[in-house]
């Protein structure tokens, strides 16, 4: 068994709680490493791209990396890791705290589930030992809610991961919920639905050892250190959702569903405006010294604010109450919705209402109680729920009136809150996205951001340049460690390869590194394939590319720009 | 020309904008550094910390210090790391 790892993974069969622990081949993990990288095989070892993702006998895979557990600043994270049922594609989403070390200490690298419980259960891994206890009373409830009880139940030292009543009623952005934190994206809360798991609690005493603990200490320290300069005050003093004046400044902010670039409410629901008129706490996940969550005030109780959250239920629905902008925020988390695909697909109906494609005249731009009307109805399933909850492409094949030019969607992932026209480069990563539109596996907007390009005219040489940010995010997200990192690493794949050699005792280089990134890009590829993906799906809506973006002549990407840059993309990838 | 301060190095700043006249862009971060104490340590000589960046008029980002600008610029410093 090679250091920081188990060697094995358990595949659970939850239809009867029978579980398989198998050996992961020592070649298997240094080709694909932990985190989304080994989910991604692993995925495509079960043979199930064929299958519909909400099938019992589709598998969702929680992967830890050989970097759980490590005193490494910010290791403590999960990748979960299935077929999209909002995409048919490939999901990776990934989550931090201490359900990654809880999960790992039980004795495996990563936990497969297929089949379906018999009733609503939660499955509890207890050092490794399985069982599914039911959850009958827990039906309907919170995240939060959920968590809290368990934790009551079962002890406090049990982790858990937990799908809200979304998840258990099949919307295909449900989320599963850890800490109050999400793996949030493409569906993972109602693939776990599906199988009428309504939580995962674990706890374990199993570590494996380091190679090299004294290196390994050096690295951790020193990197601790370097957390805490000016590289991550943006994070630390202001959070994600700083960006959302920088956005707006740069005609790049989302608003009423990409209609515009900037949102004439913006102050009032940005965290400098919000920080001088609400309580406010900072909070860090578990072995982390950024401390990137701030958490507001809201009604009772309290919520945490990320940009993401901001711009898609707030300038993308054209809300600028900032109290209802957190409610609605709070409401998604309670859920277990996808923030993004919430607001998105909210949003994508506001317009369709005002284009009268779609007859319910309460739900319209700037109104806050339809917002949240509509995400208790997302939640339920009920009534116009049921539509929107299906997510903007299946709801726009349903609408008709070619509507599917404006649902802010690439293979049916919605778009996260940075503008294509004004971002090119990153409309290029959202065009090729595996996961579909996607800004934490491609960081291509740090390129628009920067002298390499000029953001609203990309042109060819964008590309390499994209690659090499999709390149070290899926090293990040396998590793795991977080990209609020990224700034202060001044060689990352070097670093990386120090701290893999610290952990592993391989005589793992930057070079490697660098093709096993090539390797995970490549895996997601495959099991997209087998899906059925075309090159036909490697772009974006209409709207992006036959309008400027209103308000900036110079924000316009044309589609044959965008067939350019996304044929480069592929011959560089050797596709 | 006119400053534009976003996120980080607007709290560092305390202020939202400012009026400051240079002839290049180092010349316009030396007394950035000068008249902003909270600026100065990001700040070095002629030089963002490469966790900021700097652009003209919402348009090209810079970073030369000889970069040159006129009276009618905008110049924004803003988050290198950005997005997230």
């Amino acid at each position: 068994m090679p250091f920081g790892y188990h060697g094995r993974y358990l595949r659970i069969d939850v239809s009867d709680a029978t579980v398989e622990r198998l050996r992961l081949a020592e070649t298997v993990l240094r080709q694909f490493i932990g985190g989304s990288g080994l989910g991604a095989r692993l995925l495509l070892d079960e043979g199930c791209a064929h299958l519909d993702a909400l099938d019992p006998r589709a598998p969702l895979i929680f992967a830890f990396s050989p970097l759980v557990g490590s005193p490494l600043t910010t290791s403590a994270k999960f990748a979960v890791v299935s077929k999209s049922p909002l995409t048919d594609r490939i999901n990776d989403s990934l989550a931090s705290s201490g359900f990654a070390i809880a999960g790992k200490s039980c004795g495996c690298d990563a936990i497969v589930l297929v089949g379906r419980a018999p009733e609503l259960s939660v499955l509890i891994i207890d050092d490794g030992e399985v069982r599914l206890e039911s959850a009958a009373d827990y039906a309907g409830a919170t995240c939060q809610a959920t968590d809290e009880r368990l934790r009551s139940h079962l002890g406090a030292n049990f982790r858990i991961a937990t799908s809200g009543p979304a998840g258990e009623r099949g919307v295909r952005y449900a989320t599963i919920s850890h800490d109050g934190r999400h793996a949030g994206r493409g569906g993972s809360g109602s693939v776990m639905g599906a199988k009428n798991i309504k939580a995962i609690a674990v706890r374990g005493t199993q570590r494996p050892e380091w190679a090299q603990p004294r290196e390994l200490t050096a690295i951790s320290k020193d990197l601790s250190r370097r957390s805490f300069g000016p590289a991550t005050a943006k994070y630390r003093e202001l959070g994600t959702a700083t960006n959302l004046l920088t956005f707006n400044r740069f005609g790049a902010l989302p608003t009423r569903n990409f209609q515009s670039g900037t949102f004439d409410e913006v102050q009032s629901i940005s965290p400098e405006q919000l920080s001088t008129t609400r309580a406010k706490t900072r909070a860090s996940c578990v072995t982390c010294t950024i401390g990137c969550e701030h958490i507001y005030g809201v009604g009772e109780g309290t919520v945490r604010v990320e940009y993401e959250s901001l711009f898609a239920l707030g300038s993308l629905c054209g809300i600028g109450d900032a109290d209802v902008v957190l409610r609605a925020s709070q409401r998604c988390d309670e859920l277990g919705i996808d923030t993004i695909s919430t607001g998105g697909t909210i949003a994508f109906a506001m317009e369709c209402v005002e284009r009268g494609w779609l007859d319910e005249p309460w739900l319209t731009f700037g109104n806050g109680e339809a917002l949240l009307r509509a995400i208790d109805l997302i939640g339920s399933r009920q009534g116009l729920g049921d539509l929107l909850a299906e997510g903007s492409r299946r709801a726009a094949h349903a609408i008709g009136h070619d509507s599917i030019a404006i649902a802010p969607q690439v293979k049916g992932l919605e778009i996260p809150g940075y503008e294509p026209r004004a971002l090119q480069t990153m409309a290029l990563g959202f065009a090729v996205g595996a996961r579909g539109a996607d800004h934490n596996r491609s960081g291509a907007y740090e390129v628009d951001f920067s002298e390499k390009v000029d953001r609203r005219h990309v042109t060819l040489d964008a590309v390499r340049h994209a690659i090499d940010t999709e390149d070290r995010a899926a090293l990040m997200d396998s590793l795991i460690i977080c990209k609020f990192l990224r700034g202060v690493f001044e060689d990352f794949q070097g670093e990386a390869a120090a701290m893999l050699r610290s952990v592993t005792g391989w005589d793992v280089t930057a070079a490697e590194l660098r093709e096993t990134a090539t390797r995970i890009i490549a895996a997601k590829r495959e099991f997209n394939l087998l899906a059925g993906w075309t090159p036909a799906e490697d772009t974006l809506p209409d709207r992006f590319l036959d309008t400027p973006l209103p308000g900036d002549a110079a924000a316009s990407l044309s589609r044959e720009r965008l067939d350019a840059l996304v044929a480069e993309y592929h011959r560089q990838r050797g596709w | 020309m006119h400053v534009e301060f976003l996120g980080v190095s607007r709290e560092r700043a305390g202020v939202a904008e400012v009026d400051v006249q240079a002839e290049t862009l180092g010349r316009l971060l030396g007394a950035l550094a000068v008249r902003m104490p909270g600026l100065a340590e990001l700040i070095s000589v002629d030089r963002l910390h490469p966790s900021l960046a700097a652009n003209l008029n919402g348009d090209r980002f810079i970073s030369d210090p000889e970069t040159p600008l006129s009276k009618d610029d905008r110049v924004l410093i803003l988050s290198a790391d950005v997005g997230g």
